[in-house]
């Protein structure tokens, strides 16, 4: 009798230990949605592509950091501590104990450490910059134009989040969406929020890329509706052709320029560039290829699956979750919008010769968004080819956003 | 910029302010749009200025080049010149000793094969060793050192 009573306590022990307990505890219902969603954002990635690098990666995240009791991903470890460092002896409300992480923290804690002291996002723009060819940019200068008007976006979103009354740092972190470049918002709101936000990283980057997967199908409307038949007919000029020079000088006049403009901006500005020179200088194949492949695939695991983790029920099914979605979405269509009016306004100083569509693509979701253009292009004139075009400002808005994430972080102190 | 941005301190915000003010929101908002039109309106001056004089260079270049060109064509249209070249075309390439006629018909299949991908006519004028080559010591120890791991 004893033994089968030793047994059940047993077996009654480890049942309110496991998991599955945890989805009864308070709150527990909050991760069985979560997992849900995971559970389809999995399918999104998976049958549907929409962006599956990513999402696969930051939904299986999303999984395991829900499963009750894992402790792969501790929230508690990352709320900011007030702490009055001997050496400086001035108040620090922003720290976090890493010697606690290093000791007691998950696996995805660690992982998460890239994300939280920004090293992951400037590597992803690493290997960016070592994956693009800035040869119809610097052919066509005046696209930087298109990339910063794109840029409106993030700055009249700040004013929608500044209206709902949130912080500062949630006006920034929720504007920099607009940019349409996930490792931009991921860095800036990694830099900004803190515990007193009602919004997290997680939040954030869930949006951002969100929105980068939806780019064919939130673009394409307002492109039409800002446009006539007749704009978007335009069929534009062959470009000139790059010397390998000129692709040498762009990526360091582009960082010593940025960088001395807005410093906040060199570590995204900086390592873009620095790719785009071992790419171009031929002389380091084997690192700009590993760049572009193994570092940038090794870092996306590490990201994706990292900010998976940090979208805890508590954290993502709120209210601020949905201001978020709203505010992102608007964010993001101003950007297009700004870009596009741009584009008519080029069009029309240009006498007809610039397509406006190809403004579209100055939020830098690259390279989708140029894309888009050559799709709404086509089904005008189907032997329209704006893709090159449209590469200029597509180029140009992911160093216009590193510039406004710079903006933002020198203006919003931490 | 950072200092001009540092000197008007209304501009920066703590990241727990809440409850901005019109007059903060139209400033960060103005400041971030002029900013971020200032660095790149930059860049497209430095990139115009650069591109134009490389392509001023590229130009004189290309002048050069065709009028040297069409110097070459006028002398050969002179009579003498053209059967030379036929005659250089048709020519054996100069072998440096040591180096067997298999390697010489390899080399020259490579160049006959990439001549055909690309469409050019190529003739292979001379083969020889390159100086500077590295022992067979050197070449293994750099093939050690470099092999993917």
């Amino acid at each position: 009798m004893g033994i089968i009573e030793s047994f059940l306590d047993t077996m009654a022990d480890l049942a309110s230990q496991s998991g599955v307990a945890g989805f009864f505890a308070d709150g527990g219902w909050k991760n069985i949605i979560m997992i849900l969603i995971s559970f389809l954002f999995m399918y999104l990635a998976i049958a549907k592509g929409f962006e599956p690098l990513l999402l696969l990666p930051i939904s299986f995240g999303m999984l395991l950091t829900n499963l009750p009791f894992a402790e792969m991903y501790h929230p508690e470890y990352w709320e900011y501590l007030e702490n009055v460092p001997e050496r400086t002896g001035e108040l620090n409300s922003h720290f976090i104990d890493y010697s606690r992480i290093l000791q007691h923290g998950g696996l995805l804690d660690i992982l998460y450490m890239g994300v939280k002291l920004q090293i992951y996002p400037p590597l992803i723009f690493l290997g960016i910059g070592a994956m693009t060819d800035f040869g119809p940019l610097i052919a066509n200068p005046k696209s930087f134009l298109l990339g910063a008007a794109a840029q409106g976006g993030i700055f009249f979103t700040f004013i929608g989040a500044a209206l709902l009354n949130m912080s500062a740092a949630e006006c920034g972190s929720i504007a920099i969406i607009g940019g349409a470049d996930g490792p931009t918002a991921i860095y800036v709101s990694s830099k900004l929020l803190s515990k007193t936000d009602t919004i997290g990283v997680g939040t954030i980057a869930l949006a951002a890329y969100t929105y980068m997967a939806l780019v064919p199908i939130i673009q394409p409307p307002i492109m039409r509706a800002l446009t006539t038949k007749k704009e978007r007919s335009v069929v534009m000029g062959q470009l000139r052709s790059v010397s390998k020079i000129e692709k040498l000088i762009f990526p360091i006049l582009v960082t010593v320029i940025i960088s001395l403009m807005v410093p906040s901006a060199a570590p995204l500005v900086g390592m873009l560039m620095f790719g785009n020179l071992l790419k171009e200088s031929g002389c380091c194949d084997r690192i700009a290829k590993t760049a572009q492949n193994e570092l940038m695939n090794i870092i996306t695991i590490f990201l994706g699956v990292s900010v998976g983790a940090t979208t805890r029920a508590d954290k993502i099914l709120t209210l601020s979750f949905g201001k978020v979605i709203l505010l992102g979405v608007i964010a993001f269509s101003i950007g297009t919008a700004c870009g596009i009016l741009l584009g008519k306004l080029m069009y029309v100083i240009s006498k007809g010769k610039i397509n406006p569509l190809i403004g579209s693509a100055g939020v830098s979701a690259v390279p989708m968004a140029a894309r888009v253009s050559q799709k709404v292009g086509q089904e005008e004139v189907p032997t329209n080819y704006l893709l090159m075009h449209a590469m200029g400002p597509n180029v140009a808005g992911v160093i216009g956003s590193a510039v406004a994430a710079g903006v933002l972080l020198s203006i919003v102190q931490v | 910029m950072t200092d001009l941005l540092n000197k008007a301190p209304e501009l920066m915000l703590k990241g727990t302010d809440s409850n901005l003010d019109g007059g903060t929101i139209a400033s960060v908002v103005i400041t971030g749009v002029v900013v971020v039109f200032i660095a790149l309106i930059l860049l497209i001056l430095f990139v115009s200025i650069y591109g134009k004089s490389f392509d001023s260079i590229n130009k004189k270049k290309d002048a050069k080049a065709k009028a040297e060109a069409e110097a070459k064509l006028i002398e050969a249209s002179k009579g003498a010149a053209v059967p030379e070249a036929k005659v250089a075309v048709n020519e054996p390439p100069v072998v440096e000793d040591g180096i067997s006629d298999e390697t010489v018909a390899v080399i020259a299949a490579a160049i006959a094969a990439m001549g055909a991908a690309s469409g050019k006519k190529l003739a292979l004028r001379s083969v020889r060793t390159a100086k500077g080559a590295r022992s067979a010591w050197a070449s293994a120890g750099i093939a050690e050192n470099t092999r993917p791991f």
